[in-house]
């Protein structure tokens, strides 16, 4: 079993892509998932889904997408065929496999679905690669988002791979003992409980103390937060936030006047 | 006792530290069953843990949590935040209403989630994808139905529930075990709204 | 002036029947150095936390009697309030680290954000622990990749940087080696002379003879003694209370060789050598 030792997928490069402000990366994903809904054209979504993989590239992040888009693909594939085969609408046979019938209205159906999903996971992987967790959360917090909630978020990032670890003690310690993994539905079953039970008490009990030490550091203080770093100075955030909405307005022009 | 603050938004810092606990639990679940190749995600006994112990608010917040996490590693489970949500909230309600006190009582509310997990995904499964949801056997059923009855919204609704019911169940029964197994002084710790008795 | 003010304290966890803490009185002098003993279970853990509040606050229970710290009654304050004047540190150094920094620094940094001092202040005060706990070499590592000492010495760090009043730990070097134990209740003597009241449960008997001015003997959540150490570890019946003295007086009590002008045993190394060294001339 492959345990992560980190389940974020920041990449931490030099690029002017690393430097925008983490919402309006985030507002970037609304753009992107909008603007193919207001103009619902193919044209229009390529169009999106390739500025996403130029700025993918630009950040210097491309190669870490392949995993992401492997799997997303994988799925996609499954759409391909069913849709092909089986959308209701079916008329136009594209092509023949045998006794296999492929219909033009079920692939461009697909094709539909391909593009929204590329793209909707393309800004988003912008997000995501680009952006240290800790920063998007604290300037979220920064912006009025409670501190608490900020706290969850940020550790589940360090709790995790700590839970990993413990799990692997313990598997070990199963393993050695000769815990069958392997075997009909029902011995895997069997071997599932025990695997769960310590690290999920452990985990538990570990809330209190966890819980406790945090209380001791002021974590309920009403006082304002304050914040070790200061706020960083992200460039053009403005500028790109306005153009977008540009962009977004004119779009519902287009489609209302042309 | 429990009934008038269920809702509650005011959690307490243990309540909030079991989120990530619970989203650590839900991403083990996944990880065994993708390693015992289960059939199954098992990806929501941290959820389900989460709303037993703490009620609907903190399921509903590790369910929303665990997704936005999970969005991170990989961004199509952002999407799918809507159904951990009501996850959360509805196996909170459920057990803080007593609907949850026995094996046999766990197995109908197991069933009764795991049709709420499939009426929230299904709408999401055909916006987003078209209706299929990437598992086998499910697609495998919507191909069948979609060919047969020219009903997407069938076939979809189909696709979910012939996973999510018995994945659900499995995932409740789970989580009662594990709940019934815990110390009466983990159980209690969550609970925020005893009052402090006077010996004076 | 009295910094610490208990009286008649009794408590009770939820769930349980018996007492944890059973009417408990005493009173504790701005800069004491108090060391609180007795067996496991015997109540030590459970006072240190009613003294910042975690009893009652976080447990909830049953509570009765009067806790004041530095003026402010525990019952009716919050934690946060009260960890403004009472620092705690606990055992397990690994469930005190808060899982939301990536760096030594950031998090000792955590509670001085909270409590929403300014950014200079905040480096001031860590660059200070960090120098104090000699742990400046790690201040760049993931805190839960530092070995159980240098995590040990991360918590007491963090706790320091917040500058309470009084401070509170519980068996704070249990993942210290000997070298290791000796820095650090070294460093807790110095905030003791620079006039920080602290308050320490520790099994380490040497320990608790050597630096603390007076030693609160709890079992079964009652108070058995307070008073100075040579007067409490040379009690005929200590071991009934489940504590052994340090070696020190258990070697002086077998030769009964008292301290010079006193009824009582030698408790420290220095003292039983000047005793001994006494009765051999």
């Amino acid at each position: 079993m492959k345990l992560l030792k980190s389940i974020s997928l920041y990449v931490d490069r030099k690029s002017f892509i690393h430097d925008i402000d983490p919402i309006t990366k985030l507002l970037y994903i609304l753009f992107a998932l909008l603007v193919p809904i207001i103009l619902p054209s193919f044209t229009i979504s390529f169009f999106c889904l390739g500025i996403s993989i130029l700025l993918l590239c630009a950040a210097k992040v491309i190669r870490k997408t392949v995993p992401v888009y492997s799997f997303v693909f994988l799925v996609l594939i499954t759409v391909v065929i069913i849709q092909g085969l089986f959308k209701p609408e079916n008329e136009t046979v594209l092509f023949q496999i045998g006794p296999v019938a492929m219909y033009k209205e079920g692939l461009l159906y697909a094709l539909t679905i391909t593009l929204r999903v590329m793209n909707i996971v393309s800004s988003f992987l912008i997000l995501v690669l680009t952006t240290k967790p800790s920063d998007l959360v604290e300037t979220l917090v920064r912006k009025g988002m409670s501190p608490r909630i900020g706290y969850v978020i940020v550790s589940v990032f360090q709790i995790i791979p700590e839970m990993m670890s413990s799990m692997g003690t313990i598997m070990d310690a199963q393993r050695a003992r000769g815990m069958e993994t392997e075997g009909n539905l029902f011995v895997r079953v069997k071997a599932f409980v025990p695997l769960l039970g310590p690290v999920i008490l452990g985990s538990l009990i570990n809330t209190k103390e966890r819980a406790m030490a945090l209380e001791v550091r002021g974590f309920n203080s009403r006082a304002p937060k304050t914040y070790l770093y200061e706020e960083k100075k992200y460039t053009h955030s403005r500028l790109i936030q306005s153009a977008m909405l540009v962009l977004v307005v004119g779009a519902v022009a287009w489609r209302i006047f042309v | 006792m429990k009934k008038q603050s269920m809702w509650s938004l005011r959690l307490s810092t243990a309540a909030l530290v079991l989120i990530p606990v619970a989203v650590g639990v839900n991403y083990i679940g996944k990880l065994i069953a993708a390693s015992l190749k289960l059939p199954l995600w098992l990806d929501s006994i941290g959820t389900v843990l989460a709303a037993m112990l703490g009620g609907p608010v903190v399921g509903a917040l590790a369910g929303a949590i665990n997704n936005i996490i999970y969005g991170f590693t990989d961004p199509i489970s952002f999407v799918y935040a809507i159904t951990s949500v009501a996850i959360g909230l509805a196996v909170g309600i459920l057990f803080f209403k007593g609907y949850i006190s026995s094996w046999g009582k766990a197995i109908v509310a197991g069933l009764i989630i795991g049709l709420i997990a499939t009426v929230v995904s299904t709408p999401i499964n055909i916006g987003f994808w078209g209706g299929t949801t990437g598992n086998v056997w499910g697609d495998s059923l919507f191909a069948f139905i979609l060919a047969k009855t020219d009903s997407t919204w069938l076939a979809s609704l189909l696709d979910e529930l012939v996973v999510d019911v018995p994945d659900k169940l499995l995932v409740v029964l789970i989580s009662f075990g594990i709940f019934k197994g815990l110390p009466r002084n983990v159980v209690q710790l969550y609970n925020n709204n005893e009052k402090i008795e006077t010996l004076d | 002036m009295k910094k610490i003010i208990v009286e008649g304290l009794k408590y009770k966890y939820p769930l349980s029947d018996t007492l944890a803490l059973d009417d408990l009185s005493f009173q504790v002098n701005e800069g004491e150095f108090i060391g609180i003993i007795g067996k496991n279970s015997a109540g030590k853990s459970t006072l240190c936390q009613a003294l910042v509040g975690l009893v009652p606050h976080f447990y909830k229970g049953a509570y009765g009697g009067k806790v004041i710290v530095d003026g402010l009654e525990v019952k009716s304050h919050s934690i946060a309030d009260i960890a403004l004047k009472v620092g705690m540190v606990f055992q397990n150094p690994f469930t005190q680290v808060t899982g939301s920094k990536m760096t030594v620094y950031e998090e000792i940094a955590f509670g001085l954000e909270n409590i929403g001092l300014p950014r200079s202040e905040i480096i001031e005060r860590t660059d200070y622990v960090l120098d104090m706990l000699k742990i400046e070499q790690v201040k760049d590592h993931n805190p839960f990749d530092l070995s159980g000492g240098q995590m040990q010495r991360m918590a007491i760090a963090s706790i320091i940087a917040m500058k309470p009043d009084i401070l509170v730990l519980d068996e704070p070097t249990s993942q210290l080696d000997p070298a290791g134990s000796e820095e650090v209740f070294s460093a807790i003597q110095n905030l003791s002379k620079q006039g920080i009241t602290v308050i320490l449960a520790e099994h380490k008997m040497e320990k608790v003879a050597q630096y603390c001015d007076r030693v609160l003997l709890l079992n079964d959540g009652k108070m058995v003694d307070l008073d100075s150490p040579e007067k409490v570890f040379s009690q005929k019946d200590l071991e009934e209370h489940g504590v052994r003295a340090p070696v020190f007086t258990r070697v002086c009590k077998a030769l009964d060789v008292k301290k010079a002008a006193s009824d009582d045993h030698p408790v420290t190394l220095e003292d039983a050598e000047k005793a001994l060294r006494g009765r051999m001339l």
